[in-house]
């Protein structure tokens, strides 16, 4: 695809995020905004797991310290009401969960494959169950976040439009990271990361910058998440679910592409909300039966199969 | 004192169960490299099949370890041989962890469907009695239950160590291609890693179904505690999965007692990420070499 398709492509969708409220009713903006969320999840897991081959397990601690790190702000200095009274608790959100990230990460990151993903999700147990039970987090009775929204205005839509925002200016640091030298140095540390460091590469660094960024993004959305929410205990942000689901959408969409978590989380909200969303005991299987035929019929997830017509010669090797 | 001493005593009994519950896991992680997030789910599957064996025929759960087992067995088989077989060929040893993953979440949701999601016990005549002895108490089931897991994990040591078939999986752990060179069948001793460990896991959930109450959901923490149970004890062997089991059981008591329970599952994490940065390769080392 040249450049002028894609912007058209990007012109289109904007517009179309746009004006899409106004055409569906309440649910399925609700839906969408799920959708933006989520998406979002899983281009911010992206940036450590797909471009750097670092699979996190427990990327929710995140959300929950971004959800909660606005929540206790509120409740310390006294929170006002409107949009604008968001934004700093929000961003305190987003920087705490990038500085616990960046204290766990130098230990952490020693560790690689499958042991660092564990670990992972073992530092997400340990964060969630302090937070539950030592009183001072009040993670155990929940906390409450005022509501920003502007009078006058439906919720679903105020955070419609919030989550589509964050979500384009995700992918526009995705973008950016992906065609940088930084972007470079992460894959040549997923494809070999040894060789990288004999070459010049400076991994440590470069693996700290791509883990703490990636929690910056996924603690931005939660603390917005924290505020769409209003009212919520340890577990209903630290879920470890949404730490699988961020994983899910990579897989199905691609792993490592831009455009990937978007539409493997598409493909999965259409087909658990809107296809079976009177099927909630089926969820689980439908999500885990998708996984398991990307990974059987098409390894590279949605974008990195090679989409070929029937009938013609595979090009050589077939789908990566 | 006697408080500690009859904390150590139940972490050590629940550490028996921690053991078995997880070899199969280490088994499997040893001899093929796979990290098996399916495993949790065979301890959950052997746990309701036993309970339907007591409530429909009315056999002791001990009894239907075998049959259970057996089952199992069979499913691990099939399994390997389809599922894991065609993820690693088609993928990579890495997408394994995801279909594993996978899997685990479909068969969730069947046990659930099937079962229902409520929590169940297995209740057998002996599930009361507790025998004293001098100031400690000892539940009669833990004890059955750390007995049998004894007996298992010994009947695996002694397969492996003095069997044909124990030394060609070892084989394969050390080498695959070597094994496959001096004659030995590789795939079907993958196969054959992958029934015994579930059939341990099986066995295993006969025992933690009339220990612990259980539902669908709880296959989560029992892939977890295998996990970490290999992390502290070192992958492939009966030994390592006795020694990381009864730590983790040490842990989970001495928390509950002394921390509060609500600390249990921080307090296993937390030892966790410690073993993994400072030692991780288990207490016991990796007795299948340098090969991963």
């Amino acid at each position: 695809m040249n450049r002028l398709v894609i912007l058209l492509l990007t012109a289109v969708a904007a517009v179309l995020v746009a004006v899409l409220p106004m055409l569906v009713g309440p649910y399925y903006i609700r839906v969408l905004q799920i959708f933006f969320f989520s998406a979002g999840l899983g281009v911010a897991w992206n940036i450590l797991g797909g471009y750097a081959g670092y699979w996190s397990f427990g990327h929710t601690v995140s959300i929950g310290i971004g959800a909660f790190t606005a929540a206790w702000l509120g409740m310390i200095f006294g929170a006002g009401s409107g949009p604008w009274s968001m934004v700093l608790p929000v961003i305190a959100g987003a920087l705490l969960s990038g500085l616990f990230a960046l204290v766990i990460a130098y230990p952490l990151l020693r560790l690689r494959g499958t042991y660092f993903a564990i670990a992972m999700l073992g530092v997400s147990q340990v964060v969630a169950e302090l937070v539950n039970n030592v009183s001072i987090f009040q993670g155990g009775i929940g906390v409450f976040l005022p509501s920003p929204v502007p009078s006058g205005m439906p919720v679903e839509r105020f955070y419609y439009y919030i989550f589509a925002v964050v979500l384009s200016l995700l992918l526009l640091i995705s973008w950016w990271v992906k065609r940088s030298r930084f972007g470079y140095a992460l894959l040549a540390i997923r494809e070999d990361e040894d060789t990288a460091m004999m070459l010049g590469v400076p991994t440590e660094r470069y693996k700290m910058a791509a883990f703490v960024l990636s929690a910056v993004m996924v603690g931005l959305l939660g603390a917005i998440y924290g505020y769409s929410l209003g009212y919520f205990t340890t577990y209903s942000v630290f879920r470890l679910d949404w730490s699988l689901n961020m994983i899910v959408f990579c897989l199905i969409g691609g792993i490592g592409t831009l455009m990937g978590p978007v539409i493997g989380a598409a493909l999965i909200l259409f087909l658990t909300q809107v296809l079976l969303g009177g099927f909630l005991d089926l969820h689980l299987m439908i999500t885990g039966a998708l996984v398991v035929a990307v990974i059987l019929i098409m390894p590279g997830g949605i974008l990195r199969t090679r989409w070929r017509l029937p009938g013609r010669k595979p090009a050589r090797g077939g789908a990566e | 004192m006697t408080l500690f001493l009859q904390t150590t005593l139940n972490g050590l009994m629940l550490g028996g169960i921690y053991a078995l519950a997880a070899v199969g896991f280490s088994l499997i992680f040893g001899v093929i490299g796979i990290v098996n997030l399916t495993h949790g789910v065979f301890v959950i599957a052997g746990a309701y099949l036993a309970l339907l064996f007591y409530t429909e025929l009315g056999l002791d759960p001990l009894l239907s370890m075998l049959p259970v087992g057996a089952l199992l067995f069979a499913v691990g088989w099939v399994y390997q041989r389809t599922i894991i077989d065609w993820a690693i060929s088609r993928a990579s040893v890495e997408a394994s962890l995801v279909v594993t993953f996978g899997m685990a979440m479909i068969l969730r949701n069947l046990l659930q469907l099937w079962f229902g999601p409520d929590v169940q016990t297995i209740t057998p005549f002996y599930s009361f009695f507790s025998i004293s002895l001098g100031p400690f108490r000892v539940d009669m089931v833990r004890l059955v239950a750390l007995g049998s897991s004894m007996v298992l994990l010994l009947g695996l040591t002694l397969l492996l160590a003095r069997t044909h078939f124990g030394r060609a999986m070892r084989a394969v752990a050390q080498q695959p291609l070597a094994a496959a060179l001096s004659g030995l069948n590789v795939k079907r001793i993958h196969a054959m890693t992958f029934g015994v460990s579930a059939a341990l896991a099986g066995a295993s959930g006969a025992i933690i179904g009339i220990v612990q109450p259980f539902s669908a959901a709880s296959e989560v923490a029992w892939t977890l505690n295998a996990f970490m149970v290999v992390v502290l004890g070192g992958v492939g062997s009966p030994a390592g999965a006795l020694v990381g089991g009864l730590l983790l059981g040490l842990i989970n008591s001495y928390t509950a007692q002394y921390f509060g329970p609500a600390l249990t599952q921080a307090a296993m994490f937390l030892v966790l990420v410690l073993m993994l940065l400072l030692r991780p390769t288990g207490l016991l080392g990796n007795p299948y070499g340098e090969s991963r």
